[in-house]
């Protein structure tokens, strides 16, 4: 069994250092999509996080049963059954949020960081280890989509979680409401400086360059 | 790309020469408020590469002028100093300063900071333009094809679909002028558009043809408006032409003198 430092950073290690939305880049869609305020990324960093926990830790649990050959289609099996659990809770008790929410619940069943920590660690890890790194990992997207949420709902409306934080000018305060902050654009330009700051904070994250230019026949300036 | 005297500050110096009809006529129709504009991008722009000089290491560049100029003229009225610098500094960091400074840029700075506040800010009312500021559009896109600054291919391709366009009557006369004072300050930016004259004349006729679908189609926008948001597509799609140029140019090599 491991030892107790070696799950703390199986844990943690999605947080930041191999953090599933910044480094892999996985997930962007509903990260995109979803962020428009604060309620709806909670709730979906919530589903998501109980999803990818649940499922790490049946499929997990049958990981010496599951043929090689037809792998996939039992984890998307197992991940699509826990989803529409989900799905249906929020449709009964949060009809509001669910609404909100459209497809992409739904769509946590093809979301690839599911799809990801299932076949790379669950596959190879007996339960315990792969909830916590499922955990791990719906934790660090949850961290990517609340910060990209409250910043969008913050700017874009002046609100928190629906409570005014800046008073808005049409109601005779001082904050100018940025429309852009609601379209899909804006979520990718606070991810994209999202990414640029975390990658200036730990500069091993950076990629090698795909490609270095030739050298230069001309002398520089 | 230094060659004698050509080094990127020649051809941003001659860049802004070439604007001066636009430039001048402006600056004369709008009086100090334009002056006053003017300055405060020149300003924005000039921190920014200020920071990018300290931090990055790269060296400030004359473009500025350019740059402000084009958002100066085209940017919305009516919006307060901090939603204008908001967008300012968006459209120089991201449109250009972070690919490494005037002349790696994929997108001319000033359609991004534009774009940015365009969409930013729907409420706030676009400029409007005096004919005669339309009509010094013209030497100003004939002084940059005579000294060369502006890529031949993609102005005679954009004065020809103007011809065309004007003779037929397929927008109406705001949304012509205001593609044509873009088309001289965005879009034929001697970094951003096409470098091939295959390229030049596609990426000419694309704006054109957004031009007009987006006067005909998009219903409730401002002139300036359809106009940026026609460049903007256009810069972007063509590095795409060029490269489609190239292979091309490979192609029928390749046909004529067999395996090169």
């Amino acid at each position: 069994m491991a030892t107790k430092s070696e799950i703390w950073r199986v844990l943690t290690d999605p947080l930041v250092r191999q953090n599933p939305v910044t480094l892999q880049i996985l997930g962007i869609c509903s990260a995109l999509a979803v962020t428009t305020t604060l309620a709806t990324a909670v709730t979906m960093s919530i589903s998501l996080t109980v999803v990818l926990t649940l499922a790490a830790g049946l499929i997990s649990t049958i990981r010496r049963h599951i043929p090689e050959t037809v792998r996939l289609i039992v984890q998307i099996v197992i991940v699509a059954s826990l989803v529409i659990v989900i799905d249906q809770l929020l449709k009964a008790y949060f009809a509001e949020v669910s609404r909100a929410l459209s497809v992409y619940v739904g769509l946590i069943t093809t979301n690839c960081l599911v799809l990801g920590r299932t076949e790379a660690y669950a596959r190879h890890h007996a339960p315990v280890p792969a909830m916590i790194d499922a955990f791990g990992n719906g934790l660090g997207y949850s961290l990517v989509l609340v910060l990209i949420g409250a910043l969008r709902e913050l700017f874009g409306k002046g609100e928190l979680f629906g409570y005014e934080m800046l008073p808005l000018a049409d109601a005779g305060g001082w904050f100018e409401p940025l429309s852009l902050m609601l379209l899909a654009p804006s979520a990718f330009f606070l991810l994209g400086f999202l990414v640029w700051a975390v990658r200036s904070w730990r500069p091993e994250q950076v990629e090698a360059p795909d490609y270095t230019p030739p050298g230069r026949a001309e002398a520089a300036e | 790309m230094i060659r004698g005297l050509w080094t990127r500050e020649t051809v941003a110096l001659l860049t802004v020469a070439a604007l001066m009809p636009l430039a001048l006529f402006w600056i004369w129709f709008g009086g100090s408020a334009a002056v006053f504009r003017l300055a405060l991008v020149l300003l924005v722009i000039a921190i920014w590469q200020l920071v990018f000089m300290l931090s990055r290491a790269q060296p400030p560049s004359l473009s500025l002028l350019v740059t402000a100029l084009a958002i100066a003229m085209l940017a919305p009225e009516g919006l307060s100093v901090f939603q204008f610098v908001l967008g300012i500094s968006f459209g120089v960091v991201i449109g250009e300063l972070i690919f490494g400074g005037w002349g790696r840029n994929v997108v001319n700075p000033g359609t991004v900071a534009l774009a940015f506040l365009g969409f930013g800010f729907p409420a706030a009312p676009w400029p409007v333009f005096d004919t005669p500021l339309a009509w010094a559009a013209i030497p100003a896109a004939g002084l940059g094809l005579v000294i060369g600054v502006m890529p031949s291919a993609l102005v005679l391709a954009g004065l020809a679909v103007g011809a065309i366009v004007a003779t037929f009557g397929l927008v109406s006369d705001p949304v012509l002028f205001a593609a044509g004072i873009v088309f001289v300050l965005l879009v034929c930016d001697p970094v951003t558009s096409a470098a091939t004259t295959l390229g030049g004349w596609v990426q000419g006729a694309t704006y054109g043809a957004l031009v007009v679908l987006f006067g005909g189609a998009w219903s409730g926008a401002a002139p300036p408006q359809i106009a940026v948001a026609a460049a903007l597509l256009s810069s972007l799609a063509a590095p795409l032409f060029d490269d489609i140029a190239l292979r091309l140019w490979v192609h029928r090599r390749r046909r004529r003198y067999g395996r090169s």
